[in-house]
């Protein structure tokens, strides 16, 4: 296993940050399909996006143009949208039945 | 003097290319009103529905109607819908969808103008003595659904895959609220928080899909990608693994909006909790921005692989082929199994969605030609047309019946006789889920003629087979439904909403679906054309232009590429 | 090429509004009575709009459009578009075709139809289920009107079965009396038979030419039939490429399309075998008989052979066979016609007959087809509507055993129908003279010039049909003395006048009273009576004369317009475009022998009828007896109704039987097991949706990262 010295590298290439943004997604993912508040579950979708975000800015670095980093701003501001609406579903929830579990949302099936 | 002549020159020469970049901005713009007009109304709503007096407030959907009517009119070249073939100037894919949405999304506001009055919050907020607006959600619903509508439109138009992402998003923050507005009731809120969470799910995968695409291209503007990938494609024979990746997320994601395998999970559940009329926007809206977003990735890749140079890339087709078959089982074999109507439908509309992904896999054929058969675009224009109608008419006529307890109708046991009693309301009942089973001469047969006339012609002959064994399972259910509401025993505490809007909308999506059906030629002329005209355009003369970027995932590929290598 | 003039595609639509207002009646017990004028008025508009499109039609006399091909179109609708039409694409627009033919047409039906509405206005007053009746004969014009003006076969189909529907409406009318039920079903179940071959017929004409519009298939079956020989007009690409691709299928689809087809038109004209329904349909009302069942629907089989005529031709026996057929029915429908008793069945079975001549003509290429389905339509409506009155007069009886001397009762009825009976019987100078021996004589010359394919079949039928042009004039006059001639004498029927009950349309007594005193002549406790002027007789006055004189106007020969008008207007026809009448000295010597062989039978047979029928009455049974075996086949009328139910009939509904259990045993079983298995799958795929947010997630990144794992591998595989 060679650290990043040992590559002769003196700054991270681009697989780093596909790597990163990648796994930042997959856990992103897990957290979402393994957690049950809602306000965590939220959470790792809000992972998910940064995952994206850390492409795009690596990308954008790679190909040498801005593109990717306007497309940040953008994604940075529908996850703010997305923050408020979740907030404010969340607490209309908890009013409810003062429990964010999400099992205790499972009624409608079959 | 002769700087004097040179100046001049130059100028003469500039002044065409400002004149020409003006020209670009306005006719972008040109191509905008309609949207335009959809924004400042639903900015009015916001203003009018937090209005101190109830007439102010009531004046609400009015405006809505109104714009929408106002945005029909200003489409580009709408006039162009009647004529036949042969026609110079014609109404491009993004005209014709955002007519479907003006044009359905009038009647999907004729069946909800009701529902921010029928909420008890509502309700009780106008009756109190204290004027409170924290709890008067008539503005925001109609500026909700109007944002929502310029969201699909934006979709139809997109140029840029920011663009499209926006796009994307505003036509489904809004539902999301839409869903959850019935405070009260726990179903809607539960539907909301499923909504909205495996939608925030689904747009953070389409996202990564549309990073993958932006890294494997360099360029966000998808004329420009479309280049690029055709670039790829010549230099290397195949595309890039990570472009690959990118579209497979990106037709995932896109599967939830279109409510179609493996994304599906949701539709059910939310469909029969929103309340109905929300639940017939539901219907529409984000499945035609779905397929108008998966159009537009699918035309940047191009039906120009294969043997024939009629394909898609082989593994899009088998991942679409996959989409199709199992979304149409399995929103049949569930839909057949349901004590819901409201739940049978919602899994129909899984169904349908495998049905259009069928167009998809067919593609613009490569040759431009007159025909509305062959063409799959074209084809699953006019099925969302025919699908939205029927689906405003099946929806609608559920929003307009209540059961004993003032609730909603859902089950087979609340619509059973309604013909009895209900004469108009159960014949449109009937109407709409005929066409839905694609009963000639109705409009949703038509679709299907489309639909799998050119699978048929682009040598799906499988696919053409399971979906004709899929429309005869669907035969179940639909009919079951008809069935009830004409020969069933009619329950007791049945009444009809004195919403004279809602069975208007109903009726006049049924009726259209009926007349449609007879006279629907143009509408599929239109379409065809339609679909010869996508917004990310048949554009060849920039392939030179394009920069074979050719990356891929191979580290040492990409070391030498690295700029910080160097 | 299209018309400047907008209007005459609404044509067939004023009637679909007056379908929607008799609805609306038929609805509204208090508007019942607006449904008379309102269909009668709506026809009547159809019939203005026709005539102001005439002068805009090319081909025809007088036209302003003259000098632009042969034909017009007239665009309302695209309707399916499948495919581009140049390459093969389906094509079937509501456009409308007009030629001379569409326009004569078209005035048969809509002026025909306007004055058999306004006595039906009379006839059927205080009828019960007023307002359906109009609806029915409004939508009745609506389908014939698509019928005759459709551009492509596939509007002429929904005419064909739209007109198919009313004519089952109306032959049910009186749904309550269960022959008129059988009636209706026979005509249906009969005209299911010869529409299938019909509609077989219009796919083989799609796969053959690649396209059903007139405007391709009938140039290109010329091109055929020309074998490339050198064209006046030059052909467009469409019609190219059906003239090539019908080339590139197998000939043999050429040979079937007509015998197809012709299965369709003998199933709607009532020709053998296929005419057993329409003697049985008399059960309508009386002015549906003459409408529908005389006038108009049935000659659409023979509008449909002339109108594809060059498609006919296609085959070297189809035209031939045709003719004899026509012949045949024509010679076999007359004798039966001889010894019925039965007022309107007498009529019914001289329609078939006539029907018989019609296909003669189409099929010798003569202009007599058509001009005989337009002077037939003025006589016949006529004959019915008379026969109408009659049976009104006697309160439903129809036996014209027990009626004799009517002409004291009913003077009127009786020089009318008089009128018709000579031009039926095709006495010198009236309209079925001209028209009869038109026909007959160009069979003759056909069938002795020799110089085409079979001769001697159309010889046949020119033969057969002078046969029966005596038996014609025989039968006609037999009816015509026994009813109107001699001591006077009658018996009443058992119709109790007009009971106002309906289902639909609640009459109270004040109306029924009301209706009663309005119309007196609805009582019969006087006995018969002639019919009141206004809605009844008017109309028929210029039926009469048309019957009278018609013939001779459309000839040319009062000089009241161009000379041999009929002609010009028939070969101007888009049929026949290419197309040369022989036309010679001996030509026109054989049309005059036959015209005087067949005008003097017809005084012959007229002569014999007043022997045996006003004359000396009694002579009648000793002639008879000799032959009265060959008399009771008569009147068994062939034993043909006996004959297919022993024969079709009776193996089909055994077999039915055995399907039935079948059906009931084995198929519903396999429908049930096949109804199982989707259901089956859905409780297994049910456990996928359990209601939980995250097993909700599980399932999408599940897809997700299944899909990707096959991505990827096909990638490491590449």
């Amino acid at each position: 296993m060679m650290t990043l010295a040992e590559t002769g590298l003196q700054y991270p290439v681009l697989a780093h940050f596909l790597t990163t943004g990648a796994i930042l997604f997959a856990l992103g993912m897990i957290g979402f399909l393994t957690r049950r508040n809602l306000i965590i579950v939220f959470l790792c979708t809000e992972m998910m996006f940064q995952g994206v975000v850390v492409t795009l800015v690596g990308l954008s670095k790679y190909h040498m143009n801005v593109t990717g980093q306007t497309f940040v701003i953008f994604v940075l501001t529908i996850a703010a949208c997305e923050a408020a609406l979740a907030l404010g579903l969340v607490v209309l929830m908890f009013r409810r039945k003062r429990t964010l579990d999400s099992l205790s949302w499972s009624q409608l099936s079959g | 003097m002769i700087d004097i002549m040179t100046t001049l020159m130059t100028l003469a020469q500039a002044a065409p290319e400002a004149a020409k970049a003006t020209n670009v901005i306005t006719e972008h713009l040109g191509n905008l009103i309609p949207e335009l007009i959809l924004l400042t109304g639903g900015v009015l709503c916001l203003m009018t529905g937090l209005g101190r007096e109830e007439g102010t407030r009531k004046a609400t959907a009015w405006i809505a109607g109104a714009s929408l009517l106002l945005a029909i009119i200003f489409i580009p070249n709408i006039h162009t819908i009647t004529k036949g073939f042969y026609t110079k100037e014609i109404l491009d894919m993004s005209g014709f969808i955002k007519l479907a949405a003006c044009s359905i999304g009038f009647l999907l506001l004729l069946v909800s103008a009701a529902v921010p009055d029928l909420l008890p919050q509502t309700k009780e907020a106008e009756k109190a003595s204290k004027f409170d607006p924290g709890n008067i959600f008539r503005g925001e619903y109609f500026a909700f659904f109007l944002f929502s509508l310029v969201g699909l439109m934006l979709t139809a138009g997109a140029k840029d895959l920011i663009w499209l992402f926006l796009a994307l998003e505003l036509t489904s923050l809004p539902t999301y609220v839409m869903v959850a507005s019935a405070r009260k009731n726990i179903a809607a809120q539960e539907a909301g928080v499923k909504y909205f969470f495996l939608g925030a799910l689904s747009a953070a995968i389409f996202l990564y899909g549309f990073a993958l695409i932006y890294g494997a291209t360099g360029h966000t503007d998808l004329t420009e990608i479309k280049n690029v990938i055709a670039a790829q494609n010549l230099a290397n024979g195949e595309l890039s693994g990570m472009l690959i990746t990118g579209l497979v997320l990106t037709i995932l994601g896109f599967c939830f909006k279109i409510a179609a395998f493996p994304m599906h999970y949701y539709a059910a559940d939310v469909y029969q909790g929103a309340s109905s009329a929300v639940t017939a926007f539901l219907a529409f809206v984000p499945k035609a921005a779905g397929f108008a977003a998966l159009i537009i990735i699918l035309s940047t890749v191009g039906w120009i692989y294969g043997p024939e140079k009629n394909h898609l890339p082989e593994i899009l087709e088998i991942l679409l082929w996959v989409i199709a078959v199992a979304s149409m089982f399995l929103g049949n074999v569930l839909g057949m199994i349901q004590k819901s109507v409201k739940r049978a439908l919602a899994y129909s509309s899984v169904a349908h969605s495998g049905y259009m992904v069928i167009g998809l896999l067919v593609g613009i054929p490569a040759v431009a030609s007159d025909s509305a058969i062959g063409n799959g675009i074209a084809a699953i224009i006019f099925y969302l047309f025919a699908y939205g109608l029927a689906s405003v008419g099946s929806f609608g006529i559920l929003a307009c019946v209540r059961n004993e307890k003032g609730e909603e109708v859902d089950s087979y046991d609340e619509i059973a006789g309604l013909f009895k009693n209900h004469k108009v309301i159960a014949a449109i009942l009937a109407l709409s889920v005929f066409s839905l089973l694609g009963m000639p001469p109705l409009m949703g047969f038509l679709g299907k003629i489309y639909i799998f006339g050119s699978a048929f012609q682009a040598g799906f002959i499988w696919l053409v087979i399971i979906a004709v064994i899929n429309s005869a399972i669907s035969g179940a259910y639909y009919l079951r439904i008809a069935n009830a509401a004409f020969f069933g025993k009619p329950a007791e505490g049945i009444t009809a909403t004195n919403t004279p809007g809602r069975l208007t909308g109903a009726f006049i999506g049924a009726v259209a679906t009926l007349v449609l059906g007879f006279t629907g030629g143009f509408l599929v002329d239109t379409a065809s054309h339609a679909a010869e005209k996508p917004p990310v355009l048949r554009d060849d003369e920039s392939k030179d232009k394009a920069a074979a970027f050719d990356i891929n995932l191979e580290p040492q590929a990409a070391l030498n590429k690295d700029i910080y290598a160097q | 090429m299209t018309l400047d003039f907008d209007y005459a595609k609404f044509i067939p639509w004023f009637p679909a509004i007056g379908v929607i207002i008799c609805f609306i009646c038929c609805m509204k017990p208090a508007l019942r009575k607006l449904a008379g004028p309102a269909c009668v008025l709506s026809i009547l508009a159809s019939f203005i709009a026709a005539c102001m499109a005439y002068s805009y039609v090319p081909g025809v006399p007088g036209s302003t459009a003259a000098g632009e091909g042969n034909f017009a179109i007239s665009h309302l609708f695209n309707w399916i578009n499948i495919g581009d039409p140049e390459k093969g694409g389906f094509v079937a627009n509501f456009s409308y075709f007009f030629d001379p033919l569409t326009m004569i047409m078209l005035f048969v039906v809509t002026g025909i139809g306007t004055l058999i509405a306004t006595y039906a206005m009379g006839y059927m007053h205080g009828e019960r289920g007023y307002a359906r009746f109009f609806a029915g004969v409004a939508l009745f014009i609506f389908s014939m009107t698509n019928l005759v003006m459709g551009d492509n076969l596939l509007v002429l189909y929904l005419g064909w079965e739209g007109v198919g529907i009313c004519s089952y409406l109306l032959i049910g009318y009186y749904y309550d009396k269960p022959i008129a039920v059988e009636a209706a079903k026979k005509a249906f179940i009969v005209n299911r038979i010869g529409d299938l071959g019909f509609a077989l017929g219009i796919f083989l004409t799609y796969m053959t030419f690649g396209s059903i519009e007139y405007k391709v298939i009938i140039p290109a079956a010329q091109e055929l039939l020309a074998h490339g020989a050198e064209h006046a007009v030059a052909l467009t690409p469409a019609v190219k490429a059906a003239v090539a691709q019908a080339h590139s299928v197998s000939p043999s689809y050429l040979a079937w399309i007509p015998f197809l087809l012709m299965l369709g038109a003998f199933g709607k004209s009532a020709q053998l075998p296929l005419f057993v329904w329409l003697p049985d349909a008399m059960a309508g009302p009386t002015p549906v008989s003459a409408l529908v069942h005389a006038a108009t629907m049935v000659t659409s089989g023979v509008y449909m052979i002339a109108r594809l005529t060059p498609i006919f031709q296609l085959s070297e026996y189809a035209l031939p066979v045709v003719a004899v057929i026509g012949g045949i029915t024509c010679l076999f429908a007359g004798t039966i016609a001889l010894t019925n008793n039965d007022l309107k069945g007498v009529f019914a079975y001289s329609t078939v007959s006539q029907l018989g001549y019609m296909f003669i003509g189409v099929a010798v290429i003569s202009v007599g087809g058509v001009f005989h389905l337009t002077t037939h339509a003025f006589f016949k409506a006529l004959l019915f509507l008379t026969a109408g009155s009659v049976m009104h007069a006697l309160a439903g009886n129809l036996d014209i055993r027990t009626m004799s001397g009517m002409r004291k009762k009913m003077p009127v009825t009786c020089w009318l129908m008089f009128f018709g009976c000579l031009a039926l019987a095709g006495f010198p100078f009236t309209a079925g003279y001209y028209s009869k021996d038109l026909l007959l004589g160009d069979a003759i010359v056909k069938g002795t010039i020799g110089n085409v394919p079979h001769a001697n079949w159309y010889l046949v039928a020119g033969i057969l049909g002078i046969i029966t042009a005596f038996i014609t004039a025989f039968y006609t006059f037999r009816l015509w003395f026994k009813v109107f001639m001699g001591p006077t004498s009658w018996e009443m029927g058992t119709d109790e006048g007009h009971e106002p009950v309906d289902d639909m349309e609640v009459i109270t007594d004040a109306v029924a009273k009301e209706a009663e005193e309005a119309d007196p002549h609805h009582t019969h406790h006087h006995g018969p009576h002639e019919m009141p002027m206004w809605p009844m007789n008017l109309p028929l006055i210029p039926l009469a004369l048309g019957a009278a004189v018609l013939g001779m106007i459309a000839v040319g020969g009062l000089g009241l317009i161009a000379p041999k008008w009929i002609e010009s207007m028939l070969f101007n026809s888009t049929q026949f475009a290419a197309f040369h009448p022989e036309h010679s000295a001996a030509t026109d010597a054989t049309h005059h022998t036959v015209e005087f062989i067949s005008g003097s039978l017809a005084v012959l047979g007229i002569a014999l009828a007043f022997v045996f029928h006003c004359w000396k009455r009694e002579w009648v049974a000793v002639v008879c007896k000799p032959i009265k075996p060959a008399i009771n086949i008569l009147v068994g009328k062939y034993y043909v109704d006996e004959l297919y139910e022993l024969l079709i009939r009776r193996p089909l509904h055994t077999f039915g039987r055995v399907l039935f259990v079948f059906d009931d045993y084995v198929l519903a079983g396999l429908v049930n097991f096949a109804s199982f298995i989707p259901r089956l799958a859905g409780w297994a795929a049910r456990p996928t949706q359990n209601g939980v947010l995250q097993k909700y997630g599980v399932g999408m990144g599940l897809g997700l990262a299944i899909t990707l794992l096959i991505v990827f591998y096909a990638w490491l595989a590449a």
